[in-house]
């Protein structure tokens, strides 16, 4: 794999590709949806921090407006900056709903990381709970709700890394500016505002939402696995426990951080309708990989097994196996919708 | 005394831990179960799980199943669903935030309403840490705490995840008053229920057999 620094040079067919599309004076967004679908070039960050922010409505297509585009929305966000954390930031939270917020996303922030040390520093943890907190604040119907700082953290690293030109590991965030780590503030606070805005309905009171697509995993093993779903049913295990987290964060607890941010890619490039549907698709396929091993557990087991799944050393490919039979499966019930009818 | 084997035990309780976000719910389990703090703490979300086999000091061995909650008011719905049929709840504030404790209160009703009835409920006001190195620091007193646990029948402790302090005597103390409660209450039934512990039916696992003998 080639280094970041050696972009450029010698660009891989994949990275060639993006270059080509997103070099255009205006891009073709369905094309790029179909190329970032398959993933981002690893070793070409600004390439994976372009299409992002560009599928999800922050980056202009049309190269003579990216500046101004930018710029608009740059100080748009600090107006919320300036309206929403100005007031608050250097005192103790207060007694009210927002204090309360701004008191649980303090406790909240120390605690989030998903495996890289650039969330212990603190002008990270800073920018996190800015934008966490003037997100909360612009969605008074859900507020903060823990999870979504893990959500954040892949917007954060995505776009900083682009922002330094080096891999996520590689971040240092003392070599980054006050500007740079504005622009990249900015730009993750609007990259997770239009990417929730489709699960809105997950932190809202009672998580129907969430309830909605338990109710739809259990449909779907329940069609293509039903020794599993038996299995699963006999030894009482609910599937709101063993997929309530897999729908709260996104699977961002289940796998290496790596491997979250290529599951984005997909997520990020479907289809205008949202990537909610896809991803109960890519849980039950994810649930069904264990099928072997999980009908042989009894229910304590099975707990303990599914809390802590043996992902730790998974790579993109494991996720592109998933994501491909994922793929399938929903291409499989979309063409026969009543194979997912819930009565 | 010899090792007690994961699988053999007498009775089946069913625990939760519940209280507001971040007063150290998943912490004190972590201390309990593996003897240390959690590596790489994060909110708990949803419900964990995790079980451990206990031998009473008075009554056998019991293993307790304890459902580790998100504390979030969010979540409630989703969290309250697994309080079902729970015999024993460690219901737990930060001595150092108030608030976490004036929740209990409702914290308390959410157990008695979606529970069993006779849940036994053990107070804890965690992180005694923090105040033995600041006694400024304290919020909720240990006399106040104290009055509330006797006025709605709970027990009470002040523990410490961070030093280990009471952590084992919170929740096997829990684990005693549960089992003594219901052999009081078995007493009172017929034998024929003797196998219905707190709703659960542990009709397979029973009394424990003769190699007990040996161990106890």
């Amino acid at each position: 794999m080639q280094s970041a620094s050696s972009t450029g040079t010698q660009r891989s067919a994949k990275a060639q590709k993006f270059h080509r599309l997103l070099s255009l004076p205006t891009v073709d967004l369905a094309a790029l949806r179909e190329l970032l679908w398959s993933g981002a070039p690893e070793e070409d960050p600004k390439v994976r921090a372009q299409s992002w922010q560009m599928l999800l409505g922050y980056l202009p297509p049309v190269q003579d407006r990216q500046p101004s585009g930018l710029q608009k929305k740059r100080e748009e966000y600090e107006e919320l900056r300036r309206r929403h954390y100005l007031p608050v930031e250097a005192e103790a939270p207060s007694g009210d709903v927002d204090g309360a917020i701004l008191r649980q996303i303090r406790l909240d922030i120390p605690r989030t990381s998903p495996g890289l040390p650039i969330f212990g520093h603190q002008r990270i943890q800073q920018l996190l709970e800015r934008i966490l907190f003037i997100w909360s604040l612009r969605h008074p119907a859900s507020g903060y709700v823990q999870g979504i700082n893990d959500l954040a953290t892949p917007f954060v690293v995505v776009l900083l890394a682009s922002e330094l030109d080096c891999l996520p590991e590689e971040i240092n965030v003392d070599a980054a500016s006050d500007d740079t780590l504005d622009a990249v503030e900015a730009g993750a606070y609007w990259c997770l505002t239009k990417f929730l805005s489709d699960i809105q309905d997950h932190y809202t009171s009672g998580q129907p939402g969430i309830q909605q697509m338990v109710a739809k995993l259990r449909e779907i093993v329940h069609r293509i696995d039903q020794k599993l779903y038996d299995h699963l049913e006999e030894q009482g295990l609910d599937f709101l426990q063993l997929s309530f987290r897999w729908m709260n964060c996104l699977l961002l607890r289940e796998f290496p951080f790596p491997c979250v941010i290529r599951l984005w890619d997909t997520y990020i490039a479907e289809p205008l309708e949202g990537f909610s549907s896809f991803h109960v698709y890519v849980c039950a396929v994810f649930l069904i990989y264990w099928s072997p091993q999980l009908k042989q557990m009894d229910y304590q087991q099975l707990m303990l097994f599914m809390q802590k799944l043996p992902t730790g050393k998974w790579r993109n490919q494991e996720i592109e196996t998933l994501l491909a039979e994922a793929f399938v499966l929903k291409s499989l019930f979309h063409s026969s919708p009543n194979h997912l009818n819930p009565r | 005394m010899a090792a007690v084997h994961e699988d053999d035990y007498d009775y089946l309780y069913k625990v939760v831990l519940v209280g507001d976000a971040t007063v150290g719910k998943t912490h004190l389990l972590s201390r309990y179960i593996k003897g240390s703090l959690p590596k790489n703490p994060t909110a708990t979300i949803g419900v964990e799980f995790a079980t451990r086999t206990v031998p009473l000091a008075v009554g056998g061995t019991v293993k307790a199943q304890i459902w580790d909650t998100a504390g979030q008011e969010r979540y409630r719905a989703i969290t309250s669903a697994h309080y079902r049929r729970a015999v024993g709840a460690l219901l737990v504030y930060d001595i150092t935030r108030e608030g976490t404790f004036k929740s209990c209160t409702k914290w308390m009703e959410e157990l008695r309403q979606s529970a069993e009835p006779d849940i036994v409920i053990m107070l804890v006001g965690n992180k005694v840490d923090l105040v033995e190195k600041d006694p400024s620091l304290r919020q909720v007193y240990f006399d106040a705490a104290h009055e509330f646990a006797k006025l709605h029948g709970l027990i009470f402790e002040e523990a410490s995840a961070v030093t280990s302090h009471n952590v084992k005597y919170i929740f096997e103390h829990l684990l005693q008053e549960i089992y003594d409660q219901t052999s009081k209450r078995r007493e009172q039934q017929s034998i024929d229920n003797s196998n219905m512990v707190g709703g659960i039916q542990v009709a397979a696992i029973g009394p424990k057999n003769d190699s007990c003998d040996n161990s106890c």
